[in-house]
């Protein structure tokens, strides 16, 4: 159990990489619950990385990561998702070739309760009814912005604890990057913790309690969304701003 | 006109048989992107399995498929879990093709080292029965086995689109990563798709064995067929294989009828050259990546 001031999640000295290199060189990180956290940074930072290594699809090298108390570093992939952290990746996560439904129904694979599935369905559909509406088409046939959407309820399939959202506007037109962070905020009414990498920065933050710029693998800097939409620096260097 | 029906007849009927064998090589490439050389193979150990089960017990190859399916799933899996597996994904693909060829020549040499090189076939005595429609022939054995085609396609389809287990095995085709993200053991997915694949070739095994005399050697000519089916009806495309077995069964049989016996093989590999040199992606190629 997570009280509610302390934080859901820790990175604590986190190393990784691939192969011989190091990507990650010693983040450090706390994500508060109910809050929406967004990591922005350079290409190349270790953002997506940063995600990899919560939900156990990269190993760590160095370091703890603790949620909820608990060290889970040595947990693998399918554990994490059982303890409610669901990474959403960077590319097209769908099935394409498979109904709106049968991909939310994905998203409970691991629940054996269909009740349970049933009420969930029913949870998600209220914030997002295009899964009801589109139900029978097929995935690979929704524009950009209704797949994220589609994402996004298949998330919440499991009641997620965290949710890692890598980069979800990514190659989105307008209309449908609006519908992605008009989708981000609604988790945020719901109260989720959601820890967002995004590209677009000026939207990510806007939508974020907090913000942490990741710079050469390392955490450079922490602070509200609000506020690191007004710093001069972050403003200069990642929302492409000239600097006061 | 008779001699042209009397072909399609004859061509449909046995392009069922060869759309069994082709679904399971399809579902294989389309879950692991393995070509399983060894798919020929396993069908040949199949028919000497029902060769031998019918001599011990006397009863009828088509029952006998109850017993040679779980051994030849039982085959599959071990075959992936300990020569497959263990490939670097990197170099899965390229190195798969020489693993399953190493396995058709090791059962190939098995094979015969217990039951030499002298053809066999398996006779429960109705294997030349045949009937008379409208003045047309039936063969009364492909008839069954054109059946069984179609009943055990039919377990194959509702496996896949109405089972957990088949939304996984598809989820896992269409994208990897993200089904391991959902909690879907890739591995294990793998492991039982490739078994599923390989056991499909029990019933085919059991009808190639009434319908052809066959030995170890057997598996050239059968793999070389399974595979321009494959390539046909487009690579990972179940559908589409069976579409190809059948036109594949019809062609040959046609081309048999009104050119030579011959010529009729030889149109297996004409087919193929024309697919890939003008439509690569098959005839029934899915425009998503994937999809079975």
């Amino acid at each position: 159990m997570t009280r509610i001031n302390e934080p859901l999640l820790q990175l604590k000295d986190v190393t990784a990489g691939y192969g011989a290199g190091l990507v990650l060189k010693g983040v450090n990180l706390d994500v508060m619950p109910g809050q929406i956290i967004c990591l922005i940074g350079p290409n190349g930072a270790g953002k997506s990385t940063v995600l990899k290594t919560i939900s156990g699809l990269l190993g760590i090298k160095g370091g703890e990561v603790i949620f909820k108390g608990h060290e889970i570093s040595t947990l693998s992939s399918k554990q994490r998702l059982g303890l409610g952290i669901v990474h959403v990746p960077q590319d097209r996560s769908l099935f394409p070739a498979m109904t709106v439904w049968e991909n939310i129904l994905m998203g409970a694979f691991i629940l054996k309760d269909q009740k349970l599935i049933n009420e969930r369905i029913e949870q998600a559909a209220e914030l997002f009814p295009i899964i009801i509406a589109r139900k029978n088409a097929a995935a690979g046939s929704l524009s950009g912005g209704e797949q994220k959407q589609v994402e996004v309820a298949r998330s919440l399939m499991l009641d997620p604890a965290l949710i890692l959202l890598d980069e979800p506007s990514i190659g989105l037109d307008p209309k449908s990057r609006k519908l992605v962070f008009e989708s981000i905020s609604l988790l945020s009414k719901a109260g989720r913790t959601i820890l967002l990498v995004e590209q677009n920065a000026r939207s990510g933050l806007a939508v974020s309690d907090r913000g942490a710029v990741l710079e050469a693998g390392r955490v450079a800097l922490v602070g509200t969304g609000a506020g690191l939409l007004e710093d001069p620096e972050v403003s200069r260097l990642y929302l492409g701003a000239s600097s006061k | 006109m008779h001699l042209v029906i009397q072909a399609l007849i004859l061509g449909s009927l046995t392009g069922g048989v060869y759309a069994l064998m082709a679904s399971g090589q399809t579902l294989i490439f389309g879950i692991m992107k393995v070509i399983n050389l060894a798919q020929g193979a396993f069908v040949i150990v199949a028919s000497y399995l029902t060769f031998s089960l019918f001599q011990m017990t006397g009863l009828d190859p088509f029952l006998l498929i109850v017993i040679t399916t779980p051994i030849m799933f039982i085959l599959g899996v071990a075959t992936q879990w300990f020569l497959l597996k263990p490939l670097r994904p990197d170099d899965a693909a390229e190195l798969s093709l020489l693993v399953t060829f190493a396995v058709a020549l090791g059962l190939e040499g098995a094979l015969s080292l217990f039951y030499k090189t002298t053809l066999r076939s398996i006779m429960p005595g109705y294997e030349n029965h045949s009937w008379t429609v409208w003045g047309y022939q039936v063969n009364e054995v492909r008839f069954y086995a054109f059946l069984l085609s179609i009943a055990m396609l039919g377990i194959l389809y509702l496996l896949l689109q109405k089972t957990k287990f088949g939304r996984s095995v598809r989820a896992t085709v269409q994208n990897p990563m993200s089904a391991q993200l959902l909690g879907v053991n890739s591995k294990a997915v793998s492991a039982f798709g490739f078994g599923l694949g390989v056991s499909t070739t029990a019933a085919a095994g059991a009808v190639f064995g009434l319908i052809t005399p066959f030995n170890p050697g057997s598996h050239y000519d059968l793999i070389s067929r399974l595979l321009t089916i494959v390539v046909l009806g487009g690579m990972g495309a179940i559908g589409g294989s069976v579409i190809a077995a059948l036109m594949m069964g019809v062609g040959a049989a046609l081309v048999s009828a009104l050119a030579s016996p011959i010529w009729s093989d030889f149109t297996f590999f004409i087919v193929l050259l024309l697919v890939l040199l003008i439509r690569p992606r098959g005839l029934f190629g899915a425009k998503v990546r994937g999809a079975l």
